[in-house]
């Protein structure tokens, strides 16, 4: 299989890059899924699970929000934050959660009705992952 | 001349402030490598956000974002950012000496500040300030630009303002640093410098209109823009601090010199003369 390079970078680091077949990547129009020799382009990331396959190998990370650049020598992902499973603090998104949820009853304008919602990805993203997918089928 | 005990008292209390001095000369200069080693992670991310965003603004003609929208008022909201602490030259003075000097040309103004001496000054000035924000400057993280991203934008949609400009102190060099006001908002192309030369630059695909990928992406490059100003009034202040304290010690080195000199003259003189007094059996 046809292999490109890939770039992972957050405000605070290099996440990742090494070459990899495939990338599928949440964004707002849904799941996409990324293959060598695509085609130039940029598009927006949504909070949420991304896969990188490297030599047959599936490895999940949790991405926040962000956008993708991909370029004829590689593809380069912006993201506020990037973790491995290993790395989520679980307990610190469960109160993401919980605080987005109070918030949300509270609910005051369109604007931070937005912002909530955005929050409230990123906590039950980090929480999927974690758990596996456990989360959701409890 | 001074009495000895008076002398030893002096010496003593210098030596102690000597010892303060030092240590704050140490710490600044361990505080601004951490803080330029923070900058240089951040800045590939950021630079490519702004890349972005400029390249959106210039190529896409239906943009319809209401953060690059210009309105028609003229409200102005300044964040004047400066250090928690003196003791650091002219750092304070300097920026907020600019930020006084422009806000006093608009009509109507908004102040925030960031940074415990941002504060006191227009609290000395009688100027009331619209929102303060602490803790910020002396160890910058994300966090705090985000926080402060999320609250100005937030009275920015209340639409209380209509253009905000962030005052801070750009740092050059390790000697030569600089206070500025740049515009943070509206997002203006003419506003974007570019530093970084992009890899590629043929014609970009967007899926999704460029709205979509304005709306995720202006959020992230205020908060860079922040960010950076944050960074780069840190190091500036602890440059300048450095400066200042090295200034201290070096002073403090010569007059303790002198001291000590006076001070084993006149136990020399006690010494010679109790010796005189005794040979000649004088009581």
């Amino acid at each position: 299989m046809n292999k490109f390079y890939l770039e992972i970078i957050t405000p605070e680091k290099k996440f990742y890059a090494d070459e990899v077949e495939k990338l599928k990547l949440p964004t707002s129009a849904g799941e996409c899924l990324i293959l060598a020799n695509h085609q130039p382009m940029v598009f927006a990331l949504e909070p949420g699970t991304l896969v990188l396959t490297q030599s047959g190998e599936a490895k999940e990370a949790f991405t926040s929000e962000g956008f993708v650049e991909i370029r004829p020598d590689a593809v380069v992902v912006f993201s506020q934050a990037v973790e491995w499973p290993e790395d989520i603090d679980e307990h610190r998104a469960r109160e993401a959660q919980e605080r987005a949820q109070e918030q949300l009853r509270l609910l005051k304008s369109e604007a931070e009705f937005q912002l909530n919602k955005r929050a409230m990805q990123r906590a039950f993203a980090r929480l999927k992952l974690k758990k596996g997918g456990h989360f959701f089928r409890q | 001349m001074a009495d000895s005990t008076e002398l030893k008292h002096r010496i003593r209390s210098i030596k102690d402030t000597h010892q303060i001095t030092k240590a704050m000369e140490l710490i600044s200069i361990s505080k601004l490598r951490k803080v330029i080693q923070k900058q240089s992670f951040s800045s590939i991310y950021f630079d490519n956000v702004r890349y972005t965003v400029k390249d959106i603004l210039l190529h896409s003609s239906d943009v319809i974002n209401p953060y690059t929208q210009k309105r028609m008022g003229n409200r102005t909201a300044y964040i004047v950012i400066a250090g928690d602490k003196g003791l650091c030259g002219s750092y304070n003075s300097d920026v907020l000496k600019l930020a006084w000097q422009d806000i006093q040309t608009k009509p109507e103004h908004y102040v925030i500040t960031v940074g415990q001496m941002a504060r006191s000054f227009f609290e000395s000035k009688e100027r009331s300030i619209d929102l303060a924000f602490t803790h910020a400057v002396t160890n910058p993280t994300l966090h705090d630009a985000r926080g402060i991203t999320r609250d100005i934008l937030n009275l920015y949609n209340r639409n209380l303002m209509d253009e905000v400009f962030l005052v801070f102190t750009h740092m050059y060099s390790a000697s030569f640093r600089k206070p500025e006001i740049i515009r943070l908002l509206p997002v203006l192309p003419e506003d974007i410098q570019m530093d970084v030369k992009p890899t590629f630059s043929g014609d970009i695909l967007y899926d999704q209109a460029p709205n979509e990928i304005l709306k995720i992406i202006v959020p992230q490059y205020l908060i860079g823009l922040i960010y950076s100003a944050l960074i780069h009034a840190s190091a500036s202040e602890h440059t300048a601090r450095r400066t200042a304290m090295s200034n201290a010690n070096q002073n403090a080195d010569k007059i303790l010199d002198e001291l000590n000199l006076q001070y084993n003259k006149l136990r020399q003189d006690k010494i010679t003369t109790e010796l005189a007094d005794l040979s000649a059996g004088r009581i």
